[in-house]
Formats: C-alpha cells, sequence, structure tokens
C-alpha cells in the first residue's frame, strides 16, 4: 500500500467512469494501431502495384540529339552515332549503390530498326523476365511470350530447342513447329531464355500483318512471332520485343544496351539519393528520373500516410479531451477527500501524482489493449479489403510497449490542469464550514 | 578556612527555594483576526470571522470551544489547526512560528504533531477502515511497513474496531466511521488532536461513546482543542473557552 493504492481504489470504486475512459481510448488506440498496420499494408501493396506500372530511372548513354523516341530513349540519331553501355557492367554497377535494396527491377534494352515487309519497325531486345516484372500490365492475347509456353492445346512436345546463337528457322517446319521451336528447352530457367521468339506490339502485328508462327527478319536470321500483345496503349504497341541476347547477337553487338531502365519505388524512399548514387557509380552515363511519375506514386503514399496521421491526430486529440474533462469533473467531486488528504499532511505534489497517476494508468491500460486489439482488428480489415494473404504484421513488443508508454504520457499529460487544480486545493476549502 | 569551600558548602546546606517553573504552552494564538468575503455579499465588503482571538493551550490540556453558530469557533479551530491561515496576530506551536512558516514545514506539522477529525468523518469510501487508519503513511511511493500496518491494527482495537478493519466506510455505522477517524488522527503519534464538532452528526448515545474515547485519548497525554455546541460534552474538558462575535467572551 502506498500514494498508488489511493489512485488505482478509485479507479476501481469509479469503474463504469473508469471503464468508459478506458473504452474510449482504447477504442482510439485501435483506431489508431488498426489504420497504421493498414495503412503500412496497404502502402505496400500500392507500392508494388505502382512498381507494376514501370521503371521510373532510365540510365542511357550520354547523347546530344534525341528524336524519335522509346521509353524516352532517343531512336533516330541511334542508328547512325549511339554509343551503347556495357549491360553486365552497369548492371554491376548498379548493384553496387547503397541503396540497391530500393531497386525492384533492372531491364536493359537494345533498340534496333529494321524493315518488315517493307515497312520500318523498331525491334528492341529485353530481358523477358525482367519486362515482365516492370510492366505488370501486358497481357498476351495470341500465343505466349517467349520462353514460356503457350496455352495448353499448343503444349510443346519433346525436342524443343533454343539457340543462344540466332538460328535459322527449318523451312520444313509448320507454325505450330516454329512456335514450338522458339519456346525455351526444358530445365532451362525461363530468364535466361534466349531463343529466336518475338512478341509483337498489337499496332505493329495490325500494320504488318503478323500472326503467331510468322517469322521476322532481323539481320542475316529470323525471328518468329510467339505471341501478339493486346493494346496496351504504350509504345509497346508498335515495336516487336524479342530477347536482347538474341537481338544482341543478330546485330552484332554482343553485351551491349542502349539504355537500361530501372524501378526503384518505397514509401517515403529517396529516389534523389538513388539518383545520385547512379550517377556516383555511373559517371559517363546519364540518369533521368521519370519525375511525374515518382511523384505522383510518392504523393499517393504521403497523401495515405498524412491521411492516416490526420485521423491519428483527431482520435488522440479526442481521447485526451475526455480524460481531461473526465478528471476535471473528478477533481471537483472529490474536493473533500483532496482536504482530507491535505490535512494529514499530503504535500501538494502527492496530490497531484494521484490525479496523475490515474490518468497514466488509464493510458498505460489503454496502450495496451488497443495494441492488442488493433492488432487483431487491422487483420479483420485486411480479410474484408481481401489484402490479408500475403500481407506480413509483425508483432513486436517494443512496439507494444512503446504504445503503452505514449499513451500513458499522452493522458498523463492530458491531466495536467486537472492535477494542479486538484493540488492547488486548500484544505479549508474543502473541509472547513464557515 | 577555604572561604569559598565554606560558600558552596553552606549554599548546598540551605533548602532549595520553591519557585514554581514556567509552564510553556505547547499551543499559542495571540490577536488572531480572520476574515472572508462571503460569495453572496451585495457590497463586496468583506466579514470579520475572528477579531483579535488569543488562547494557548498547553501539553496535556482539553480545551473546548463553545458558541453559537456563526461565533467564529470553527474558524478559529482551523487557524489553530493549520487548516486555515490567518490575516493577522501570531500563532506558534512550540516556540516555533506558524504564521511565517513555510508550506513543507506545515504539511510536516500536519502529518506529524497536529491530528484532525471533522463532524463528518471524512472517511476515503473506497479504502476499507484499516487502510483510512493507514492514510497517513500512505503519502509516498514507500509501501506501508509492517511495524505502521500493526501501528493501525492497535489503534483500531483502541477504538474498538479490531474486527472491523476489513471494512469499507459505507459498511459502517456513524460512530463507527466516527471513530476509524480517531483511529486515523492516533496512529500518527499526534501531540495535539483537534476535534470539530465529533459528536455533531451522531446520536447522544454514539456521541457520548466517541466523548469518553476522547476523554481517554486526553488521559493519555494528548492536548485536544474541541469545538462543541453541547455544553455537557464542553464540561468534560480542563477548561472552557466562549466565544461570539469573533471574540473570546
Amino acid at each position: 500500500m502506498n500514494i498508488l493504492t489511493i489512485a488505482l481504489r478509485n479507479a476501481r470504486k469509479k469503474w463504469v467512469r473508469t471503464l468508459l475512459l478506458l473504452l474510449v481510448f482504447t477504442l482510439g488506440v485501435v483506431s489508431i494501431v488498426s489504420l497504421n498496420f493498414v495503412s503500412r499494408v496497404v502502402g505496400e501493396g500500392l507500392e508494388k502495384k505502382l512498381v507494376s506500372f514501370g521503371a521510373n530511372i532510365l540510365v542511357s548513354p550520354k547523347s546530344e540529339k534525341l528524336t524519335v523516341s522509346y521509353g524516352g530513349f532517343a531512336l533516330g540519331d541511334m542508328l547512325f552515332d549511339v554509343s551503347y553501355l556495357d549491360e553486365a557492367d552497369t548492371i554491376k554497377r548498379i548493384d553496387g549503390i547503397a541503396l540497391r535494396q530500393n531497386i525492384s527491377v533492372i531491364a536493359p534494352k537494345l533498340v534496333v530498326m529494321d524493315r518488315v515487309q517493307g515497312m520500318a519497325v523498331a525491334i528492341v531486345g529485353v530481358r523477358f523476365a525482367q519486362e515482365k516484372q516492370l510492366k505488370g500490365y501486358w497481357e498476351v492475347a495470341q500465343g505466349a511470350l517467349p520462353g514460356e509456353e503457350p496455352a495448353p492445346a499448343k503444349k510443346a512436345a519433346d525436342g524443343m530447342h533454343a539457340a543462344s546463337t540466332p538460328t535459322p528457322v527449318p523451312a520444313e517446319a509448320g507454325p505450330m513447329g516454329l512456335v514450338q521451336a522458339a519456346m525455351a528447352p526444358l530445365g532451362q530457367p525461363k530468364d535466361t531464355y534466349n531463343g529466336n521468339g518475338v512478341l509483337v506490339g498489337s499496332a505493329a502485328a495490325a500494320k504488318l500483318n503478323l500472326h503467331v508462327g510468322d517469322t521476322v527478319p532481323l539481320g542475316k536470321t529470323h525471328m518468329l512471332v510467339t505471341g501478339i500483345l493486346a493494346p496496351t496503349g504504350s509504345e509497346d504497341d508498335n515495336v516487336l520485343l524479342a530477347d536482347l541476347s538474341f537481338v544482341q547477337n543478330a546485330v552484332g553487338r554482343p553485351g551491349k544496351a542502349n539504355f537500361l531502365e530501372v524501378a526503384a519505388l518505397c514509401s517515403g524512399c529517396p529516389i534523389d539519393d538513388i539518383v545520385n548514387q547512379l550517377g556516383a557509380a555511373l559517371p559517363n552515363v546519364e540518369i533521368k528520373t521519370l519525375r511525374n511519375i515518382v511523384e505522383q506514386r510518392m504523393y499517393s503514399v504521403l497523401f495515405v500516410k498524412k491521411l492516416i496521421l490526420s485521423v491519428s491526430l483527431v482520435i488522440l486529440l479526442t481521447g485526451c479531451s475526455m480524460v481531461g474533462i473526465s478528471m476535471l469533473s473528478a477533481v471537483n467531486e472529490r474536493k473533500k477527500e483532496i482536504g482530507i488528504l491535505r490535512s494529514l499532511g499530503f504535500p501538494r505534489r502527492a496530490v497531484f501524482s494521484i490525479f496523475f497517476a490515474e490518468a497514466a494508468s488509464v493510458g498505460l491500460l489503454a496502450g495496451l489493449i488497443g495494441y492488442l486489439a488493433g492488432f487483431a482488428v487491422s487483420f479483420r480489415i485486411l480479410q474484408a479489403l481481401d489484402m490479408a494473404e500475403g500481407a506480413t504484421l509483425p508483432f513486436e513488443p517494443l512496439h507494444l510497449a512503446a504504445t503503452a508508454v505514449i499513451l500513458a504520457l499522452l493522458t498523463s499529460l492530458a491531466s495536467l490542469v486537472p492535477a494542479w487544480k486538484a493540488a492547488a486545493i486548500e484544505p479549508s476549502e474543502a473541509l472547513v464550514t464557515l | 578556612m577555604n572561604t569559598a569551600a565554606t560558600w558552596a558548602e553552606a549554599a548546598l546546606a540551605a533548602p532549595l527555594p520553591t519557585v514554581p517553573l514556567p509552564i510553556v504552552p505547547l499551543l499559542d494564538a495571540v490577536n488572531i483576526t480572520k476574515s472572508f468575503t462571503q460569495a453572496d455579499s451585495r457590497d463586496g465588503a468583506p466579514t470579520q470571522a475572528l477579531k483579535g482571538v488569543s488562547l494557548s493551550v498547553l501539553p496535556g490540556e482539553f480545551v473546548s470551544i463553545v458558541g453559537r453558530s456563526g461565533s467564529g469557533k470553527s474558524t478559529f479551530l482551523s487557524v489553530l489547526s493549520t487548516l486555515l491561515r490567518p490575516d493577522s496576530g501570531q500563532l506558534t506551536y512550540n516556540g516555533f512560528d506558524l504564521t511565517t512558516a513555510s508550506e513543507a514545514d506545515i504539511d510536516g506539522l500536519r502529518h506529524g504533531d497536529f491530528a484532525v477529525i471533522f463532524q463528518f468523518h471524512y472517511l476515503l469510501p473506497y479504502l476499507t477502515a484499516l487502510e483510512n487508519t493507514l492514510l497517513p503513511f500512505m503519502r509516498g511511493l514507500r509501501p506501508v511497513s509492517g511495524a505502521q500496518r500493526r501501528r493501525a491494527l492497535e489503534c483500531l482495537e483502541r477504538v474498538g474496531l479490531a474486527d472491523k478493519g476489513h471494512r469499507l466506510p459505507g459498511q459502517l455505522s456513524g460512530g463507527e466511521q466516527q471513530r476509524v477517524a480517531i483511529a486515523r488522527a492516533l496512529v500518527k503519534d499526534a501531540r495535539i488532536l483537534f476535534a470539530d464538532e465529533p459528536t455533531g452528526s451522531l446520536d447522544s448515545a454514539t456521541g457520548a461513546t466517541v466523548m469518553e474515547l476522547l476523554g481517554q485519548i486526553h488521559k493519555d497525554g494528548l492536548s485536544v482543542v474541541m469545538v462543541t455546541h453541547n455544553e455537557q460534552y464542553a464540561s468534560l474538558s480542563d477548561r472552557v473557552v466562549r466565544m461570539a462575535d469573533g471574540l473570546v467572551v
């Protein structure tokens, strides 16, 4: 038994009020904790979705003239006076920056111009595995991506092969045989696929009248159309996309790339720092930030966070006001009690600490219960939003303790005025009938 | 013969003079004044509750203050017990000037030497009789010791409530509640007990029991200053002080 007994016994005696106060504050904490948890998961999900929309940093050789563009990269001058990046070296340097963990995809590209059925067309060499990550919106309307198995009806038979170097297509092979020939051989990882398959953009397929199984010349070799891309509304609709290694070898530029698209995003991620680090790692290379996209993405994430913060602040302020008002009325109700304590020699600071301890105990308990309940509620909300699957909400005891302590401090702060008022009461004011 | 030795021997042989030693008052109030501004006062003029009252309380003395309602006796008791600061005059306890004492000193005095009981028992409703008795020891974070607990049980036993220590005030009668308040006053070994109408809210039988208890406490050497309307109870004290219109008459 000590001074805290007085605070806790009174809280127990006035259990309805204590319970209501605890309930309101706990609800506030539940809202804040669950909103934070949910916003974290939603933010991560949003980020993943945003990343799937494409790159936001362009790494290209320094160039002075730009006329025709694809993905922000100049094509016109490229044919005559284009310098190339060493693919492996560039990727290695990007991998070496300090903020590498904030980079999700590195997609190198080599763009060449050729004539197909008398019409000029851009053939873009890409790494399909990275490209798919970068362009989550891609849909193959017909056939399949080079290196991927087509629909079950077109399932490949034994003897599939893919050439690491351009391979002339056997003349006797029928359309399906050709498609199979462009698929990855069994056991070969798809991301290292380097066969002669080509994915044709929807507009290019219509213009050039290309279908799955058709062949397309490239230099001294041919490529096989394995799939037609559904309209994307992007520059991909007008080009032919082939495996980067195949294109590199076909045009005699092994290991070279015109540019690399880099997808970097995280909530609060320092995009400028990433660009600076890339600039330092690649001194003679141009690093462009597709700032509007980045800013838009960051804005979305930050907006959600600001919204959560505002709601949290309103809830906290409401809770604190309730604690303050409740404590103030308690001081008025307990004037006589305060008078007794003062007449028994309790100093002002002791009276102050009784009210302070009462408020702090409510905050501490609300923080503990609220955090645990908020944790449980978050899962329910995520389930309702169909976002629970794959979501990771690690339970962190340190956060639990921090929440309880912060809440105890907040409620104590809210009780400052009432506690001060209680301490200022004179025993004569409370007890003496004059 | 050594003159000095002769003088000393003579002095020792002579009988001691029978001069009475001066008795130092335990509590001494001199010319105390106190005024209040009533909330319902039309002109805002203060009401003079005490108009220069003086009183000395000797160690172990039982003093009763009697007077009609509004005579200023409760105000005077509040000043004597340091619950109220006087406007002027001097209040000393054991030679220590309380009118200029710091708040910490006053708190120390209330916690130690002074004990107050009121007409209404003023127990904390959520603490048991034993816990209410222990209340003076609960003003810090240090837990109540076993010795303090034993002392509280002794006090409850003395007021005849040894078997009711676990009860809440609401489960006790008015007289029992007042006895718990007396036990609370006794627990800290105070030197002077101030009682403001201690029987005012009790029936005559219960009031008599409480007075008997106060009488026993006084016999044990505690000084008591009691405010009462009841002349019969006042007559049990060593001295009766009468007050009217803020003055001792």
